[in-house]
C-alpha cells in the first residue's frame, strides 16, 4: 500500500512536470521531490503527528530539497517545488467541504473549510520554511566570504 | 555598446520570464543584473505581474520603457534557459549580441512537449492523485478522463473566451458532469474520489509558489496580486464544485 502510494506520488509529480513544461532533465528530480514529501507525509502520522503537522514538515522538506536540487542542476528551484506540493494538496478536505455546505450543513462546512486553508497555510509556511533557511544559510556563506575577504 | 540592444536585450528577457509564469522578483533581478553587466548606470527594473518598467543611464541620457505582458503560459523550461543566458552574459562568457539572439530563438520556441503528452499527463496526475485520495483501481480510469477533459477543455475554451477564471470555471464543470456521468453508468464507482481527481489539473500551484516567493522577496504588490489570482482559481473550482453535488 505504501510502496503504491510512492509510486502514484512519483508518476503524479512527474505529470505535473510535464505540464509545467520543466527541462526534459529534471522530470525525475521533480517526481523524486514529490514522492519524498509525500513519503514523509505518510509517515510522520505513525508517529502521532497531526494533519498539520505533517503537513508542514513534509512540505518544508520539499522545499529544501528543491532548493538543493536547483543548485546541483543549475535550475530555478520552482521547477521543483511545484510539482513536489501536488501529494500534499488536500483535496478530498475541499471536497468534503463543499459537500457539506450543499448539504446545508453549514457549521461542519465551515469546519472543514478552515481545516482546508489551514493545510494549505501549513504547506505555504512550510515552502517559506524552506526558503528562508537556505536564504540565511546563502547570507551566511557570503558574509563569512566578504570578511575573509577584506 | 548600444543602449538601446541592451534595453531591447532585458525587456526581451524579462517579458519572456513573466509571460511563461516567472516570478515577479526573478523577473526585476535578471533585467537589473543584465543591463549592470552592460554598464548601464542608475538602473532601476519594475514589474508586476502584467508589466515591466526598465530604466538606465547611459552616457549622460536616461533610458525608460515599458512592456506590457497581457497574455500569461506556464513553461518553465524558457525560464531556466533564459536564467542560463543571463548566467553566461553576466559572467562574460558570451556577447550582447549573442544574447540577444539567443533571447529571440527561447521566445520563438515551441513547449517541449507536444499537446498530446501535456494532455496524457494532464491524465495521469489526475488518475494518480484519485488514487493517493484514497480510490480503488477502479477509479483510476475514470479520474484519468476527467483530468483529460479537464485539461482539453481548458485549452480548447482558452481560444474562445478571455476570461481565465470563467475558463477554469467551466472546465471543472465539464469534468464534475463526466463524472456524475461514470457514476450514473457505474454506480460502484466513488464519486467523491473521480471529482477530487478531475480538479486536480485546475490546481494554482504556480500561482501559489510564485505568490509566496514574491513576499518573501518583499515583492508585495506581485505577492498579493498572484495570491488573489491563485484564491480566485480555488473559488472557481469550489463553485463548479458545489454546483456538481447539487445536481447530483
Amino acid at each position: 500500500m505504501f510502496v503504491q502510494g510512492l509510486a502514484l506520488s512519483f508518476f503524479s509529480s512527474m505529470a505535473w512536470c510535464v505540464l509545467f513544461n520543466v527541462p526534459v532533465r529534471t522530470i525525475l528530480a521533480g517526481g523524486l521531490a514529490g514522492m519524498v514529501g509525500f513519503c514523509v507525509f505518510s509517515l510522520l502520522p505513525i508517529w502521532g503527528a497531526e494533519v498539520l503537522l505533517s503537513t508542514f514538515v513534509s512540505a518544508a522538506i520539499v522545499s529544501l530539497l528543491s532548493q538543493f536540487l536547483s543548485i546541483l542542476l543549475r535550475v530555478p528551484s520552482t521547477n521543483f517545488s511545484v510539482a513536489g506540493i501536488i501529494p500534499l494538496v488536500p483535496g478530498s478536505l475541499a471536497y468534503k467541504s463543499m459537500l457539506a455546505f450543499v448539504n446545508n450543513n453549514y457549521v461542519e462546512g465551515i469546519t472543514l473549510a478552515t481545516k482546508t486553508l489551514m493545510v494549505a497555510g501549513a504547506i505555504a509556511s512550510g515552502l517559506i520554511f524552506g526558503i528562508s533557511v537556505v536564504t540565511i544559510w546563502k547570507g551566511a556563506r557570503y558574509a563569512g566570504k566578504r570578511t575573509q575577504r577584506d | 555598446m548600444s543602449s538601446d540592444l541592451v534595453m531591447d536585450t532585458c525587456l526581451l528577457a524579462g517579458s519572456i520570464i513573466l509571460k511563461n509564469g516567472g516570478e515577479t522578483y526573478r523577473t526585476e533581478e535578471t533585467m537589473a543584473l543584465i543591463a549592470v553587466a552592460a554598464g548601464m548606470d542608475d538602473v532601476n527594473s519594475s514589474a508586476t505581474p502584467t508589466s515591466i518598467i526598465l530604466s538606465f543611464r547611459c552616457s549622460g541620457l536616461d533610458h525608460t520603457r515599458m512592456v506590457r505582458t497581457p497574455k500569461r503560459t506556464t513553461n518553465l523550461n524558457k525560464i531556466t534557459l533564459v536564467n542560463d543566458v543571463s548566467r553566461r552574459f553576466v559572467s562574460g562568457k558570451i556577447t550582447l549580441e549573442q544574447a540577444y539572439r539567443r533571447l529571440r530563438e527561447i521566445d520563438q520556441e515551441k513547449p517541449i512537449y507536444p499537446k498530446w503528452m501535456q494532455h496524457m499527463a494532464a491524465a495521469i496526475a489526475s488518475g494518480s492523485f484519485a488514487m493517493l485520495a484514497g480510490g480503488t483501481w477502479f477509479d483510476l480510469v475514470p479520474s484519468a478522463l476527467a483530468g483529460l477533459i479537464v485539461n482539453l477543455s481548458l485549452e480548447y475554451l482558452e481560444q474562445f473566451v478571455r476570461m481565465k477564471f470563467f475558463t477554469e470555471f467551466t472546465a471543472a464543470l465539464l469534468g464534475g458532469l463526466f463524472a456524475l456521468l461514470a457514476v450514473a453508468l457505474f454506480p460502484q464507482l466513488h464519486i467523491s474520489i473521480i471529482i477530487i481527481g478531475a480538479m486536480l489539473p485546475l490546481f494554482p500551484g504556480i500561482a501559489i509558489t510564485n505568490s509566496l516567493r514574491d513576499l518573501l522577496a518583499g515583492d508585495l504588490v506581485a505577492g498579493v496580486s498572484r495570491g488573489v489570482e491563485a484564491m480566485l482559481t480555488a473559488v472557481s473550482v469550489a463553485v463548479a464544485t458545489a454546483i456538481i453535488l447539487w445536481l447530483r
